[in-house]
């Protein structure tokens, strides 16, 4: 199933049913965001950013409202179908990057690849390159820093096909020179995949450029 | 390059998954679930295979009739009272309700001698044998009758005698054992005289029966004898076969006991025991069978606990967009090798453990029952077990699914 766009229809996590003071620019409301563009989601902490990005990615499902993907609700959406949607159509980069330890970069990222056999391992090694730790390739993730472990995380993400891909907080511990070179890894992919980016943000924004910005 | 790259994933997902494997569980479940097996398998390949012995199943004789004879007492045979069954008395009998069909045994009225032979050594000895009519017999054995010109003769003998002859006499003789498939290939010499003249005939062992407690020969060939060799004179039969409309019937033992007969080959002792047979095995087979559930309790606890040590991990694959069935494959793999292997090794020591016993049951005529019974029910205990497991551990991923 492709995803052209993706709409919430008066979207509401549970948690905060029933309080009408909120003034948020995406719960309560009708959002739209079309493939090809990037979208940038700023909040504050408890504000449901990452059960934003869970809902859309269909592990959690504890809201009111409606999502639709191309006009499907996501609702009706089955195992098999989140399966294929999580390795052809949406990326990933969930903010608590959820590596295996144990696994090497390397391994870790593979894990994705051999799963969508989306890339090359030259193609691999180069955005290893590009993002400065292919020397950490070999190392069980275990043993990187915070920072590097984010840039494994990014690349894992980025080694499948996606209409969309959604960046929860995907620079909080890099440095400004590491956010310049991931944004533009993760921008390059997208547009030559034609798809949409959405990334979320407490502070550290990711140095892509943003169609539209929502604060939560 | 695409079975290369799903082995290698295969392989990563494996090297995560496997941590907390715990090997003494696995162990544990894999003796237990192997004791238990063996304990069913055993118990159910003994039983296909001495069932023999205490079947009451008669493959020539039908199942509803007894054999009548005449009490023996000590004081009857001083005054010299007929241990033979007149005509009246058998025609009583014939009227009693319960009385489907009264045969006679026909006895020889000549002198036989027989001799069995095989490798240089034989055996020699005044025989006697019987006939009944053909129709008490259930199924007859191949070539049962007989014709003057070839002159070869089908006998049916008690299966009793083959352990005679197997434990008392092939034993102290130092002569070889026979099993009841080789017995028809033993060739058996029977010398008629009487009337003044003699032949050789040649007899072929055709069947053994349990219930008939002696030498069974076809009638054709009995009234063919008697008229070569017999002095002519029509006997009375001391032996009767009676089919019967209902063999437990109650009225069967009251009329034999009010007229003096006794009940040969009575099976009564015989269905004690296969009873025993049953209810032994019966036991067993429960005892084996909680075990195996209880192996089974282990592995589905075993497993559950694992899943739940790794559930971090399968979610984060299940995230990655694996599939449930990816996810859970290392462990149904784990599960379908391990229960294969107990499966193969349980099948191997029953039958070590049945090469040990049989040599001991041959001389009681017992060649091996069939083991495919008892290696099936194996495959549906472990099959049960490794479905079971199978549905355990793909619940558990599904239950994942939604972290």
């Amino acid at each position: 199933m492709e995803i052209d766009k993706i709409e919430m229809h008066g979207v509401l996590p549970r948690v905060f049913s029933g309080r009408n003071d909120m003034k948020s620019e995406i719960w309560n409301r009708e959002v739209t965001m079309e493939r090809g563009r990037s979208y940038l989601v700023s909040a504050e902490s408890g504000t449901g950013k990452s059960s934003l990005c869970s809902y859309l990615y269909g592990f959690r499902n504890d809201y009111s409202g409606r999502i639709t993907f191309s006009n499907t609700d996501i609702a009706t959406l089955n195992i098999m179908q989140w399966c294929e949607l999580r390795s052809r159509h949406i990326a990933y980069l969930p903010q608590e990057m959820r590596l295996f330890p144990e696994l090497t970069a390397m391994e870790n990222v593979e894990l994705k690849n051999r799963l969508t056999r989306f890339h090359s391992t030259g193609n691999i090694k180069q955005m290893f390159d590009r993002l400065g730790i292919a020397d950490k390739s070999d190392q069980p993730v275990a043993q990187l820093s915070i920072g590097q472990q984010q840039r494994v995380a990014i690349i894992r993400a980025l080694c499948q096909p996606f209409d969309f891909i959604l960046l929860d907080e995907p620079v909080s511990h890099l440095d400004e020179t590491n956010n310049r070179l991931a944004a533009a890894l993760v921008t390059e992919e997208a547009k030559r995949q034609g798809a949409g980016i959405i990334a979320t943000s407490v502070g550290n924004n990711v140095m892509i450029t943003v169609d539209k910005e929502y604060k939560l | 390059m695409n079975d290369n790259n799903t082995t290698a994933s295969n392989r990563l997902l494996w090297k995560l998954l496997r941590k907390h494997v715990s090997a003494g569980q696995m162990t544990g479940f894999s003796v237990a679930s192997l004791i238990g097996l063996v304990i069913v398998l055993l118990a159910l390949q003994f039983y296909s295979d001495i069932r023999p012995l205490f079947s009451s199943d008669d493959s020539f004789m039908k199942q509803d009739y007894i054999v009548l004879t005449k009490t023996v007492s000590s004081l009857g045979s001083i005054v010299g009272a007929s241990t033979e069954f007149s005509q009246n008395e058998i025609d009583e009998l014939a009227g009693q309700p319960w009385v489907r069909k009264v045969g006679r045994f026909s006895t020889p009225q000549y002198r036989i001698y027989g001799s069995l032979t095989f490798g240089n050594r034989s055996l020699r000895t005044y025989l006697f044998y019987e006939s009944v009519p053909d129709e008490f017999i259930d199924e007859l054995p191949d070539d049962w009758g007989f014709d003057p010109d070839e002159g070869r003769v089908p006998i049916i003998v008690s299966r009793d005698y083959l352990a005679l002859y197997n434990f008392g006499f092939a034993a102290t003789r130092n002569m070889p054992k026979i099993s009841e498939n080789m017995v028809g290939m033993v060739p058996v010499q029977l010398m008629l005289s009487g009337n003044g003249r003699s032949r050789t005939v040649e007899g072929r062992i055709a069947g053994f029966s349990n219930r008939l407690n002696t030498i069974i020969v076809p009638d054709s060939f009995m009234q063919w004898s008697n008229g070569q060799f017999g002095s002519g004179e029509e006997r009375l039969p001391s032996r009767l076969i009676v089919e019967v409309s209902s063999p437990g019937d109650k009225a069967i033992t009251e009329y034999t006991t009010a007229h003096g007969y006794e009940i040969a080959g009575d099976k009564a002792d015989s269905g004690k025991a296969s009873y025993m047979l049953n209810l032994m095995t019966g036991i067993i087979v429960t005892i084996g069978g909680i075990i195996s559930l209880l192996a089974f309790f282990v592995l589905i606890l075993s497993i559950n606990l694992l899943m739940q040590k790794n559930s971090r991990k399968l979610q984060d694959l299940l995230m990655l967009g694996y599939t449930p069935a990816q996810v859970s494959a290392p462990y149904v793999k784990m599960v379908l090798s391990v229960n294969s292997a107990v499966l193969v090794l349980a099948c191997i020591v029953m039958l070590v453990c049945r090469s040990l016993y049989l040599p001991a049951l041959s001389s009681l005529g017992i060649t091996g029952g069939s083991v495919i019974v008892p290696i099936v029910a194996a495959i549906v205990i472990m099959g049960a077990i490794t479905a079971g497991s199978v549905y355990a551990i793909r619940r558990k991923t599904l239950s994942m699914w939604r972290g």
